[in-house]
């Protein structure tokens, strides 16, 4: 035998050695079989001996169209502390934000702040991505006390809050004055969903061919948001706590109710993509819009707008809070985490908040905020503005956990919903095709962290 | 020990003997020179050859087996993407995807769009092929206008596609309405969602299809067709018992590329549908995204790789097995 194939050999281990380690550094990953994490693992940070990063990053999908605002908010920040703040597009919408920080996770391209949705903040908790606010916004006078505090209760976990309101939102029911005018029905939104019913038949004769009183439409981040109104309107619920409750009569007559709405009375139609844009344009007399839409729809509409409470069901209602808050990342240097809270203070103070709210229609996250001589002048000059925030004092209610908390049930609650909404399905059925899949979400990945 | 001499065939120098106890006599010098020559030259070879497609070797590593094999291992954690730590869970994933109740749902919508985007383009793409041969006025600019949706961004296709089937709006509604139609609700109602998808993809890749059938085409050799031609042979006869059997290197080609960028296909979905309503436009890959993503299931997500993965192994191989002896080769 020559030396040849020998020769060959030992290139070939050789090489299969290099690749598999690369292979086995590659699999590096999460440690498999580490104790559950979730906890506020941070150590206590003394703030006053931390010197603050000269430059901090931000990832933001500018909610409300605010890029413009936001890069000036960040222009006076900098003119005022000499923090340099880059502001990164990082998505179209929450869920896209939250999928790339997801996916940078356990790298060194984390921002420093970054926006954390109602249905995104408890899962960087769970994750341990984020850490919590409470130390460093005391030591910076924040005043965490004059958050609205349904607002900045939202965030609150094992006594520790882990984001910070930002653009903050209701449902609000929008309606066409001009229409509602025409119709002879009074200037307000109906109080219940049968006044509603009942409206049906007159403002049905002045809304233009292939339109309707009511429209809606579904998907992730919205469809089991707005429902959450239906169902407690029936006395149901999600959920209690993490157990789930989609199979109590209470919640399947809230199924009854949207099925009803849509292929019984036939109040309503799916709008095809943008109920909002349907509204806008005149088509539809009424619909369930976000107050993050508001200033959108005031610029769009050729009509009045016209703004109103979530309206009741039989045993009540109420109305979800959501939108986002701004988290800062728990992997980040005590100067870098240090100059993230100086800038979201300084983005959340009474001024900018109330800056915000004006340009975007967001709430302002400030009690003092509100009633603030800038916000009383806009309420004033656009009432529709008071609305959100009038119905989050009256009517807000604090969300089902299952569907903030349970990763992915959001999006399971919405194909149930569009079930019944889009093909008329029994809802108790709709409901029980998605149970033990939020069943699996929960076992997977929440209750081993908690 | 024991020698062994072989009898050599003459004319060729001495093979080095092993004489036990005696040093081997070596060849002489002009045949050592040329040997030593010859290892050299084998030595820079193996130099040159790892010099040349080392780096090339080392990004495919890196960047295709190396992800491939993480899959693989992520594939047998319970792993919440995101989180520090997972759980070791075996085929637990493979076996829940097995079981799982809308496996069925997405398995049909993935075979549907694959068969519909693939032998939709494969046939219209000849046909337009076969239209761009022929010697018309404006071939050229024709050529351009077919194949430029190809290098469109499929995000930015699939949003602008979107407010084309408006139903309310869009310009198809407009179009239908001509001939008295009405439109179908394209974004709610099973199954139009999963056909306008179908219909955008096959409008940005026929073009590609397009082109290399004309490639094809080009390369059928003039003086058949005129024998064909001189034996009476129709068009649609020289068409069937010539151009086709010669286009089938093309046609193999086409198949598989066009199959695994089917499967593999993202963009156009989730510009505009995100797989809905109710899953019906999920295909196989998309729900890799949506379990990765949306669910944070990533242990699951990449079991669903790794199927889609032997399901694109395997076409491949069946396709290079069976598909490529019906080829001919011209």
């Amino acid at each position: 035998m020559s030396h040849r194939p020998a020769r060959r050999t030992r290139t070939a281990v050789a090489a299969l050695a290099a690749v598999s380690a690369l292979t086995l550094t590659a699999c590096a990953g999460p440690s498999v079989g580490a104790t559950a994490s979730g906890d506020a693992s941070a150590e206590a940070v003394d703030w006053s001996q931390v010197e603050p990063a000269k430059e901090i990053t931000w990832w933001s999908n500018h909610p409300g169209q605010s890029q413009e605002l936001e890069q000036q908010l960040i222009d006076e920040f900098t003119a005022e502390s000499g923090i340099e703040v880059d502001l990164v597009t990082a998505g179209a919408d929450y869920d896209e934000v939250a999928q790339r920080f997801q996916a940078a996770s356990q790298t060194d391209e984390l921002p420093d702040l970054v926006i954390a949705s109602d249905v995104w903040w408890f899962r960087y908790h769970l994750n341990d991505q984020i850490m919590p606010v409470d130390d460093v916004m005391e030591f910076l006078d924040a005043d965490a006390d004059d958050f609205q505090p349904a607002l900045y209760a939202d965030y609150e976990y094992d006594d520790q809050h882990w984001a910070v309101p930002y653009a903050r939102s209701t449902p609000l029911f929008y309606y066409n004055k001009d229409l509602w005018t025409k119709a002879g029905l009074p200037d307000r939104g109906p109080e219940t969903w049968d006044e509603l019913v009942e409206w049906d038949a007159t403002v049905k004769k002045e809304v233009p061919k292939g339109g309707s009183t009511f429209g809606l439409s579904t998907g992730p981040s919205w469809g089991a948001w707005w429902f959450e109104n239906m169902i407690w309107g029936q006395d149901g619920a999600y959920s209690d706590g993490f157990d789930l409750t989609l199979d109590t009569p209470e919640a399947v007559a809230g199924g009854e109710f949207v099925r009803d709405l849509f292929h019984g009375s036939g109040v309503a139609t799916l709008s095809a993509d943008d109920a909002m844009a349907d509204f806008s344009s005149g088509l539809i007399a009424s619909t369930i819009g976000s107050t993050g839409s508001l200033k959108g729809a005031l610029d769009a509409a050729s009509f009045e707008v016209g703004t109103a409470y979530l309206p009741d069901g039989p045993k009540g209602g109420g109305t979800p809070t959501g939108g986002t808050g701004l988290a800062i990342p728990s992997s980040k240097t005590p100067e870098q985490q240090l100059a993230a809270a100086m800038f979201l203070e300084f983005l959340t103070n009474t001024e900018n908040t109330a800056t915000f709210s004006q340009a975007t229609g967001y709430m302002p996250v400030r009690t003092s905020a509100v009633e603030s001589d800038a916000m009383k002048k806009t309420y004033e000059q656009t009432p529709q503005f008071r609305t959100a925030v009038d119905q989050l004092a009256d009517k807000a209610r604090v969300q089902d956990d299952v569907r903030v908390f349970v990763p992915g049930a959001d999006a399971l609650l919405n194909e149930a919903l569009e079930q019944i909404v889009i093909e008329d399905a029994d809802p108790k059925a709709a409901f029980e095709a998605v149970t033990p899949r939020i069943e699996t979400a929960y076992t997977e990945n929440v209750e081993p962290y908690l | 020990m024991t020698t062994v001499v072989t009898p050599r065939p003459s004319g060729l120098p001495d093979a080095p003997s092993a004489r036990a106890g005696t040093p081997p006599a070596g060849p002489p010098p002009a045949t050592r020179t040329r040997s030593r020559l010859g290892a050299r030259r084998r030595r820079n070879a193996l130099l040159w050859a790892l010099l040349l497609a080392g780096p090339n070797v080392l990004l495919i590593v890196v960047f295709v087996y190396r992800p491939l094999l993480q899959s693989l291992y992520l594939s047998t954690l319970q792993w919440n993407l995101g989180s520090p730590s997972a759980r070791f869970v075996g085929l637990g994933n493979y076996v829940e995807w097995f079981s799982a109740p809308t496996t069925g749902r997405v398995v049909t919508t993935t075979l549907v769009f694959t068969v519909a985007t693939v032998g939709g383009a494969m046939v219209l793409g000849l046909g337009l092929a076969l239209l761009l041969n022929r010697r018309l006025r404006g071939r050229g600019i024709a050529r351009t206008v077919a194949f430029a949706p190809y290098v469109l961004s499929g995000f930015a296709v699939g949003i602008l596609w979107l407010f084309m089937f408006d139903p309310r709006y869009g310009l198809v509604q407009e179009l239908l309405g001509w001939v008295g139609l009405e439109s179908p609700a394209w974004y709610t109602a099973r199954p139009w969602p999963l056909v306008m998808v179908i219909v955008v993809y096959l409008w940005k890749n026929l073009g590609y299809v397009a082109l290399i059938y004309l490639a094809g085409l080009q390369a059928v050799p003039q003086d058949l067709r005129d024998a064909a031609a001189l034996d009476g042979a129709s068009s649609a006869r020289t068409l069937r018992s010539i151009v086709l059997p010669l286009l089938t290197p093309t046609t193999f080609f086409l198949l598989v590329t066009m199959m695994l960028a089917s499967l593999q296909s993202f963009d156009i979905i989730k510009a505009m549908t995100q797989g809905g309503p109710l899953g019906s436009t999920t295909t196989l890959m998309y729900s890799i995204y949506e379990e990765s993503f949306v669910g944070g299931r990533a242990g699951y997500a990449s079991a669903v790789a790794t199927v889609l993965f032997l399901v694109l192994l395997a076409v491949t191989a069946v396709q290079m097995r069976y598909v490529q002896r019906k080829v001919h080769y011209a």
